[in-house]
């Protein structure tokens, strides 16, 4: 029985067995990233978005840095 | 089948998934509001902006290709089509992703006509 075991949680990816109504583009993500037995498929496609997400990230967070700068001054100076 | 959901169609998808997916019950929103996001090219500007927007980052949104639309229309049991093979990235991690897994679910179309489940 225990070498069914690795096995079994192969065909286990939540990605992969997750089917019907509670699932949508809202939790899926979320989903992926809490199933500790990725399957190959989704273990490669999720690591790769989350690289395309980290670079976006970053960029963002460079443009916003810019942006509140000066307004975050000027609420200090008020209060 | 799609009761009560609300999808955002990106351009790229045809009227006929569309329809689908209203005759199922499901109804058509903004990206904000939309419970699934469908989009057959991930190069599509409408789509281009999900994978730009905060909700995209922040894990709160992924793209489904349509084609996930048709494998449920043409499935004997509808709700049996695993919605996470329908996983549409962004163009620019399809190359990478293709090379280590081979064709996507949806470019291999042809198979939802001919494969069909028997009853033995
Ligand atoms: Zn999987």
């Amino acid at each position: 029985a225990t070498d069914n075991h690795p096995k079994m949680l192969k065909y286990r990816c939540s990605g992969c067995i997750a089917v019907g109504k509670s699932l949508n583009s809202r939790n899926f993500s979320k989903l992926l990233h809490c199933c500790p037995y990725q399957c190959d498929r989704h273990k490669v496609i999720v690591e790769a978005e989350d690289r395309y997400k980290n670079e976006l990230r970053k960029s963002l967070l460079c443009n916003k840095k810019i942006l509140l700068t000066p307004r975050r001054r000027q609420l200090r100076s008020e209060s | 089948m799609f009761q009560g959901q609300r999808g955002w169609f990106c351009g790229s998808v045809g009227e006929e998934l569309r329809q689908f997916w209203v005759d199922e019950g499901g109804s058509i929103s903004d990206p904000r509001a939309a419970d699934f996001l469908f989009s057959c090219d991930a190069s599509h500007p409408d789509t281009l902006r999900i994978y730009q927007s905060l909700d995209y980052i922040e894990d709160n949104a992924t793209v489904f290709h349509a084609h996930y639309l048709s494998a449920v229309a043409n499935a004997e049991i509808k709700n049996s089509v695993t919605l996470g093979h329908f996983i549409l990235p962004p163009e620019c991690l399809q190359k990478e992703i293709r090379r280590k897994l081979g064709n996507f679910i949806w470019e291999q179309d042809q198979h939802f006509q001919i494969e069909k489940h028997y009853e033995v």
